[in-house]
Order: C-alpha cells, then sequence, then structure tokens
C-alpha cells in the first residue's frame, strides 16, 4: 500500500511542519493565563539591577494579584539590537527602558504609546517639568525619565592630593581645567585626564558653556566646524603636551570603567557620568571622588541633570492602563523606591528622592551629595537627541581617532564629521 | 565498461505499478523527504536574500517603512563614501597579507608532519585544534588581551601594544587567521599523502635533491589541493568579521586600520541602522567574490596539473 502510505505520511508531514511554523510564530506574550492580564518588561542593566527589579515586580504582582509580570533583561548593547528588531516587528514589550538616544526613533517610528492620555493611573506632578519634557517628542509624552545622572570629573584622589595640584572646585572652566591637567601630568607623573575630544558628550558640556548646544530644536546640528576645529585644537594641543592620555589610551575607550586610563592606572581623572562610577572602586582602593565638570569663561555652566533611562509603553499593548499602572509603580511607590535604591540613578521624583536620600550608602550616597552639590545650578537638559545620534557618537570618537593619531588635521577631521552628520540627520 | 548502462531505463523494461501513477504521485514522498531541507533553503536562505535583494534599493532604517530609492544606495557607495572605499582596501590588504602566510604555513607544517615517524596524530590534532576554536569570540578576546598594551606579547617584546597601533592592528587580526592554518593544513596533508612514493623514487633515482623534489614533483602533484585551499581560504578571508570585530572591540579601530568590509557592513546595518546600504553592500560583496572566485579558476587553467589529464 505504497500510495496511501504516501498520502498519510504527507499530510501528517504537512501537519508537522505547520504545527512547528505556528509554534515559531505564536505566543506574543499577550496571552491572557488563568484570567490574568500578562505583560512583558524589558530592561538592561546587571545581576544586580536584576535583583532588585524582581523583588520590585513581585510586589507589584502581589498588590495587582490580576496582573503578571514578565520580565528579561541583558546588557545594553545586545538590550539594544534585540529592542529595535522587537520593535520592527511590532513585538515590543508592553513596558520597556528606554535610553535618551532612543527615544527619538522609537517616538517617531510609531512604537511608543502617549502616556499623557494615562494620567489616570500614571502620575507625574512630581517629577520635574524640564527633566520630564526630555521624554517628549513633538510635544507627546513618549517615555517617562526613570532615574537622572550627571557627568563628572571623577579622579583618583590620593594621587591628586599628594601631587599638591589644587583640587577642582565648584565652578571652575576649562583654562583652569587645562592649567590643573597640565600641573597634574608635571607632579604625578602621568596625564591628569582622559582625552576628552573623542567624547561627544564632554564635547557638548563644552558647547553648551558658550551658550551652543549638540542640536538645533529642529534636530540639525547646533555647531559648526570652526565650534569642533577649536574642540580638537584645544585636546589635540594637550595631547601632544601629554596632558591627556594619549592616542593609545584613549582608542581603547569602550563604555566600561575598565578600559579607562584612569581605570588602568594610567591616568589621574576621567570624565564619566556619575552612577557608572562606582565601577572604578574596585580598581582604585585608595579611592575616589566627584568633582563637577568645567564650565564656560564666563562661569556658564555646560553640564546638566540628563534622564539616565526612561520607560515606555508599546503602542500595540493590549493593556495599555495596566502598563502604565507598572510604570507608575516604579516610578512613585515609596515601597518600590526602597527597593530599588538607585540602581537606575537617582530617583525622579522629587518626594521620593527627598525620602529615599538619608538611606543611600557608599556610593549611592557620594552620588546623591555630588547630585545635591549641583541643585539648582545648572541649565535644562537638551531635549532628546534625534534619531541619527546613535550613530553619530560612534563617528566622533572614531573621527577624533584620526586626529590623535595624527592622520588628519583637527580642521580636516571636523569636517569630515560635519558632512557625515549632515548626512546622517538627513537620512 | 561503465557501470549506468547496465541499469535498463524505464523505458525499457516494464513499469511497475508505483510507476504507472501519474509522475506527480510517484515524486511525493521525494518531496516529503525533502521538504525539511526545501523548507530550510527557503525561509532560511532564498527568502532573505531576495527580501535582502529589495532593500538595497531602498532607504530601510528598521523604523519607519521601506522606500524605493532605485540605485542610490549603490552610487552612494562608490561615488560619495570614503569609507566604504577604505574598507574595501583595508580588505583587500588583509586578503593579501593573510591567505598566503596561511597556506604558506600550512603546507610547511603539513610537509613537516608527513616525514614524521611518531607521535604524528597528536601534532595534527594539535595543530588543528585552533581552526576548530579560531571562529570564537573568546579566542578573538584573548587575542586581544594578548595583542593589548601591558598584553604578553607587549611584555615579551616590547612592541606596545599592537592593536592600539593603526599601523599594526590589521597584522594583529591577521595572524589570529594565519594561526588558525589547522583546516587547510589537514588537507594538504591529504594531499601529500596521495603522491605516489614512486615519483620521488624515480626524481632521486635522477639525482633530483630534496628541493628539486618540492619543487618538480610536490608543487605540482599538490596543485589541485593548493588551488582548493586557495579559493576556500580566499572566500573565507573576504568575509572576515569575528577577529576583527573582536580585537577591535567592534569599532574597526584604531583610527579605522581595521576597519574591514563586514565590519563596515555591520556598522551600517547594526549601529547606523541604515539597512537598505548594507543590503547593497552585502550584494557587492557576493558579487566581488563571485568574480574572484572566477578569475581563480580562470587562472588556474595554466598553474593547476591534474594527473589524470595525462590519460587523455
Amino acid at each position: 500500500m505504497p500510495g496511501n502510505r504516501t498520502k498519510g505520511f504527507c499530510a501528517s508531514a504537512v501537519a508537522l511542519a505547520l504545527c512547528a511554523l505556528a509554534a515559531a510564530c505564536g505566543g506574543s506574550g499577550e496571552t491572557v493565563g488563568g484570567g490574568k492580564v500578562v505583560l512583558r518588561y524589558t530592561w538592561w542593566g546587571n545581576p544586580d539591577r536584576a535583583e532588585r527589579t524582581e523583588q520590585a515586580v513581585a510586589l507589584f504582582e502581589k498588590r495587582h494579584p490580576d496582573i503578571q509580570v514578565r520580565t528579561s533583561f541583558s546588557g545594553y548593547d545586545a538590550y539594544k539590537q534585540k529592542l529595535a528588531v522587537q520593535a520592527t516587528g511590532g513585538d515590543a514589550p508592553d513596558v520597556m527602558q528606554l535610553d535618551y538616544r532612543q527615544i527619538d526613533q522609537y517616538a517617531s517610528g510609531g512604537v511608543l504609546l502617549d502616556l499623557a492620555k494615562q494620567k489616570s493611573v500614571l502620575r507625574t506632578s512630581e517629577i520635574d517639568p524640564g527633566l520630564l519634557a526630555t521624554g517628549r517628542v513633538d510635544d507627546t509624552q513618549y517615555a517617562i525619565p526613570q532615574g537622572r545622572g550627571t557627568e563628572t570629573v571623577v579622579h583618583d584622589v590620593r594621587t591628586w592630593k599628594e601631587s599638591g595640584v589644587p583640587l577642582p572646585r565648584q565652578g571652575w572652566t576649562w583654562s583652569q581645567w587645562a592649567a590643573t591637567v597640565r600641573e597634574l601630568a608635571k607632579k604625578a607623573g602621568k596625564p591628569g585626564a582622559t582625552d576628552p575630544g573623542q567624547s561627544e558628550d564632554a564635547f557638548e558640556v563644552w558647547l553648551r558653556g558658550q551658550g551652543k548646544s549638540l542640536y538645533t530644536e529642529a534636530g540639525g546640528l547646533g555647531f559648526t566646524a570652526d565650534d569642533l576645529t577649536k574642540w580638537w585644537t584645544f585636546t589635540d594641543q594637550l595631547r601632544r603636551e601629554g596632558a591627556v592620555s594619549p592616542a593609545e589610551q584613549t582608542t581603547q575607550l569602550d563604555g566600561s570603567v575598565e578600559n579607562t586610563p584612569l581605570g588602568r592606572g594610567k591616568a589621574v581623572s576621567d570624565f564619566n557620568w556619575d552612577a557608572p562610577s562606582s565601577g572604578y572602586l574596585a580598581l582604585i582602593p585608595t579611592g575616589t571622588a566627584l568633582a563637577p565638570m568645567p564650565s564656560g569663561a564666563d562661569g556658564t555652566p555646560g553640564q546638566y541633570f540628563k534622564p539616565s533611562m526612561f520607560l515606555g509603553v508599546s503602542a500595540h499593548t493590549g493593556h495599555a492602563k495596566e502598563a502604565a499602572r507598572l510604570v507608575d509603580f516604579l516610578l512613585n511607590d515609596q515601597d518600590a523606591a526602597r527597593i530599588l535604591g538607585a540602581t537606575r540613578g537617582i530617583p525622579v521624583n522629587e518626594t521620593i528622592r527627598e525620602r529615599t536620600a538619608p538611606l543611600l550608602k557608599d556610593f549611592d550616597k557620594t552620588v546623591a551629595d555630588y547630585q545635591a552639590s549641583l541643585e539648582g545650578k545648572l541649565k535644562d537638559p537638551p531635549q532628546a537627541p534625534p534619531s541619527g545620534d546613535n550613530a553619530l557618537q560612534s563617528t566622533f570618537q572614531r573621527d577624533y581617532d584620526q586626529v590623535s593619531y595624527e592622520r588628519m588635521s583637527p580642521r580636516e577631521a571636523a569636517e569630515n564629521y560635519i558632512t557625515e552628520a549632515k548626512a546622517e540627520l538627513r537620512s | 565498461m561503465t557501470t549506468t548502462t547496465a541499469i535498463p531505463t524505464a523505458r525499457q523494461r516494464a513499469a511497475t505499478p508505483a510507476e504507472r501513477r501519474p509522475k506527480r504521485e510517484r515524486e511525493g514522498p521525494a518531496w516529503v523527504f525533502l521538504s525539511p531541507w526545501v523548507l530550510g533553503a527557503t525561509v532560511l536562505t532564498l527568502l532573505p536574500m531576495a527580501v535582502s535583494l529589495y532593500l538595497s534599493f531602498t532607504d530601510y532604517n528598521l523604523f519607519d517603512p521601506p522606500h524605493w530609492i532605485g540605485l542610490r544606495n549603490y552610487t552612494q557607495m562608490f561615488t560619495e563614501d570614503p569609507r566604504y572605499w577604505r574598507s574595501v582596501v583595508t580588505t583587500l590588504t588583509y586578503v593579501v597579507i593573510a591567505v598566503p602566510l596561511q597556506l604558506a604555513l600550512a603546507l610547511v607544517v603539513a610537509l613537516a608532519l608527513k616525514s614524521m615517524k611518531r607521535g604524528k596524530a597528536f601534532y595534527r590534532s594539535a595543530f588543528y585544534a585552533p581552526s576548530l576554536l579560531g571562529a570564537s569570540m573568546s579566542i578573538a578576546l584573548v587575542w586581544r588581551a594578548l595583542f593589548n598594551d601591558g598584553g604578553t606579547v607587549d611584555n615579551l617584546f616590547g612592541t606596545g601594544g599592537w592593536v592600539n597601533r593603526p599601523g599594526w592592528a590589521l597584522l594583529a587580526v591577521a595572524l589570529l587567521t594565519v594561526w588558525q592554518f589547522g583546516a587547510p593544513m589537514v588537507i594538504f596533508l591529504a594531499g601529500l599523502q596521495q603522491i605516489p612514493a614512486e615519483l620521488y623514487e624515480a626524481a632521486a633515482v635522477d639525482g633530483a635533491g630534496r628541493w628539486r623534489q618540492f619543487l618538480s614533483v610536490t608543487v605540482p602533484m599538490l596543485s589541485p589541493v593548493l588551488f582548493f585551499n586557495l579559493v576556500l581560504q580566499t572566500i573565507q578571508a573576504f568575509q572576515v568579521f569575528t577577529p576583527a570585530f573582536a580585537v577591535s572591540a567592534g569599532k574597526g579601530g584604531p583610527a579605522d586600520s581595521t576597519l574591514v568590509y563586514t565590519m563596515y557592513l555591520y556598522d551600517r546595518g547594526f549601529v547606523a541602522s541604515h539597512m537598505g546600504y548594507a543590503s547593497a553592500m552585502a550584494w557587492v560583496l557576493l558579487l566581488v567574490i563571485g568574480v574572484v572566485t572566477a578569475v581563480l579558476f580562470r587562472t588556474s587553467r595554466s598553474w593547476v596539473f591534474y594527473a589524470s589529464e595525462g590519460d587523455r
């Protein structure tokens, strides 16, 4: 009976294949299990953050027995790529942690829900309006900042003190900073700082100190080739003198503190964001301290409180209300705040910030004190960077590589960057 | 007498009941057994290729629906993108350094192993091991640590960190590939063992020394294997990614010195979200590899010697 067998075999094979396909395609995680609403919530971070987040989520589930939260997390780079793919497929998680640089792209790509429409369950009244505005694109509140951070001159205190060079102080200018790193290099025997020329963040602080900005409100470039040439000439000169790190050290920067000249014991200070600077403690056992960023010649501060990360809700979620409820809980709940601590920066809810401040310990406290010392002295943060910025950050670093390896003059590299940036922002 | 004529064709003998049924029905079982492969090839290879070809004519950025922009990606690549050309030059430099070095090393070690009396199996495995591990990220990271400043190579030779110097970084990447000479080595070894010992004996009788024997017996007899390895390794070298990615920490640095073609493709696609442009780059790479392979085949006529040709 070969014929019959073939037919039956055929049918079952097809059925099997279909099953496999169905299994592979099905399951967006929004199914209702046992009458419960299931939410997916994803973030990036480390195991410590994961543990605290799980605890907070468990508490949320206890308070809302009708909601079940499925969580997942990974490192930033992997998270970024995975989220982009999910978002493209219309399968973004219900609640997602977002970076400043993702907001514009995701908002204009129709991935994010307008959170202002969820006012009834999601309170934002206790968040600083300037900070809250960073999650807005075209006057729509697509995301809510979850914590805030600011840049800092993190330094090896003991080496600095032993060199006899005066410690950094509030309101110091870029030229005072330059004089300081020169002196540090002379007295401490190693460069005074990481070469800031490669860092778009440091450049932005320098630019803002002159009343300019990285991007215009329309999303174009806020500076000219002349500005960038001036900045790179300034840093390149310091590098040639040995006052800041050499190209071979600078090129190894990859976002981890281990690969910074300060972390390797090859420089006295580094520019970094405040919360991640806790990583230096393990590398510099004699202690680190946080100092404010240099300001413009007339004392205009360039640094600002930046939302360290955001929470957004998928535009395609079937449970907008429940998702907004989770966001509200993570931002505004006393107990959640106690569990989460400063894992995502200092909390944005002002009442909670005041209440949790005395409870903070160790480096969390250092960061909180540092931010308190700047309270009221800084200007409003810029709006979220335009979509192309994601790529431009690495372009900036790469183009400066050409300067620090002396393959291009600051002018040539700056013009290169402007050309690339314009093309990137147009597309 | 070949064996094929021994089997009667369907027309010659009486058809079996199964064969009397329509052709479509007879092919059924074949398709069922082929279906996993057909499904895989269609869904995982052909379809994505077709989509990629389509995307290469669009401005797809992962978020907005793709717009047809005709050949703009291609014209931009060839006329307006200096980094594209830098990546082409870097890749060619890499191919020219890595492939000959790797093949030479593989041949030398294969020759040494062939004449070895004891411990052949052990050394063969030992030399082959890096090829198995080599494509992995972990080995590339170890490599980066070795050639970094303060790394082993730096400490031993005082060379400074290779991976941090634009003039040396690509060489460090190439050395990682060269070190993985195990696969071509095993093929060379197999080829060497195919060469009849009489040829060497005859050459020795004629007074040929070892070098003469190598040039006049080994090289021509081995040329088909050499050609095979050359084609395979060249194709692989054009697509080098992992070592360059890991050694430069994903940036193609320092100063774009390790920005090989696929790294730039990755940068355009996954960092800058220009999927259309990246697709166009992928298709150009496919075409170039096709052309290079064709050229290699063409030149092979003048230097590859097949022993069977002598019979004709």
